[in-house]
């Protein structure tokens, strides 16, 4: 067992006098991998709280550069960045938080032709992303690989958060079969987001991201948290596995990663039509 | 109370409640199908609200998780709303 230097007892003091934590639980936390995928508005948060945590290996897949309109809420980023790769600036952030972090930055974009092997290096994942061809994708890519996923989305006020534990509970298609038709869901570029709203969200997949690291109970499994900050309400919706999902159901299939693009522009009715082909 | 004139409460969220503006909205005619009363409140908010609903074919899209007074209903036109009761109307957010 590995026995922590004079400035780790320190820096993680307050995780080791958690009866939850404790000195096994932050040795688990230094060993374990985590992906972030999007290093934007839940990204930002989620990544910085990971790395203050410890998380020894922490995996980061954006292939933008930092613009301005990122900054009041992608609090990984800051003004000097403006034009460089979120994942440079993202590792230099995390990596200034914590010196016992190591930052790995996949400067791209994941497809169906990377995404399993990427989600495949990593305990844990986390859908920071902004698109629903990224979201349905790394879903399928997270149960395919058996990956525990932190999944979120935010809009204006308001944010949703589930834990996917492939074999546990539902997954991101069970709750929502089909993507929204083509341009009917604003983006956060269109509709806006509240900075500190994704801050929130964010920091509740972290959360979540280091109880399933540190094996505690309690998380999102089979639950929608559904978060209004604006009325300041947190609503669960208990959301279960439906045994015809075609990505973890009892006859999934989809057993290789498909054309995300294609599926989020297909009607629901072509999409019960046709044959789900990789 | 007659059943045209009860009220109930539709919740929006995310994109729907950008759409129209609240976050909630009172739909009269309880007593009626779950998928009877979101048919009532999207003819009162125009083709962009029917659109996050209803497919092209009238048919309940599969990208919305419709609530029942909090609890999650998958056959719209199955479920019974009465006076009273609360639908929400959940759609999923693309924002990171």
């Amino acid at each position: 067992m590995t026995a922590f230097s004079e400035d780790q007892t320190e820096r993680y003091s307050r995780h080791i006098i958690l009866p939850e934590v404790g000195g096994e639980g932050q040795r688990r936390l230094l060993a374990a991998r985590v992906l972030i995928v999007g290093a934007g508005g839940l990204g930002s948060p989620v990544g910085l709280y990971l790395a203050a945590a410890g998380v020894g290996m922490i995996g980061v897949v954006d292939s933008d550069v930092v613009e301005l309109s990122n900054l009041q809420r992608q609090v990984l980023h800051g003004t000097a960045d403006v034009g460089r790769p979120k994942c440079l600036s993202a590792k230099e952030a995390m990596e200034g938080v914590n010196p016992d972090v190591h930052v790995f930055v996949h400067n791209l974009r994941l497809t169906s032709e990377n995404a399993l092997d990427l989600v495949r290096l990593y305990d844990v994942v986390v859908d920071g992303s902004d698109n629903f061809p990224t979201r349905y994708l790394v879903n399928d890519a997270c149960v395919l690989a058996g990956r525990p996923l932190s999944h979120a989305g935010v809009l204006r006020f308001e944010g949703q958060v589930t834990t996917i534990v492939p074999g546990r509970g539902p997954c991101y298609r069970c709750l929502y079969p089909d993507a929204p038709p083509p341009g009917a869901v604003p983006s956060c570029q269109e509709a806006g987001i509240l900075g500190a709203t994704a801050g929130v969200v964010g920091s509740i997949q972290a959360v979540e991201v280091l109880k399933l690291i540190l094996g505690i109970d309690g998380c999102l499994v089979g639950r929608l948290l559904v978060c209004d900050t604006r009325a300041m309400t947190f609503q669960q919706v208990p959301v279960a596995r439906q045994p015809d999902c075609v990505v973890c159901g009892d006859e999934a299939r989809i057993t290789e990663l498909i054309a995300y693009e294609e599926f989020c522009q297909m009607t629901p009715r072509r999409m019960a039509s046709q044959e789900v082909a990789p | 109370m007659s059943e045209d004139r009860a009220v109930v409460t539709v919740r929006l969220f995310g994109p729907l409640r950008a759409a129209v503006g609240r976050s909630e909205v009172q739909v009269r005619g309880g007593g009626r199908s779950l998928r009877e009363t979101l048919a009532r409140f999207a003819e009162d908010h125009g083709d962009a609200v029917r659109r996050f609903i209803f497919d092209e074919q009238g048919s309940q899209r599969l990208s919305v998780i419709l609530l029942l007074n909090g609890e999650p209903v998958r056959e719209s036109d199955q479920v019974r709303v009465n006076p009273g009761d609360e639908v929400g109307v959940l759609l999923p957010l693309a924002g990171g």
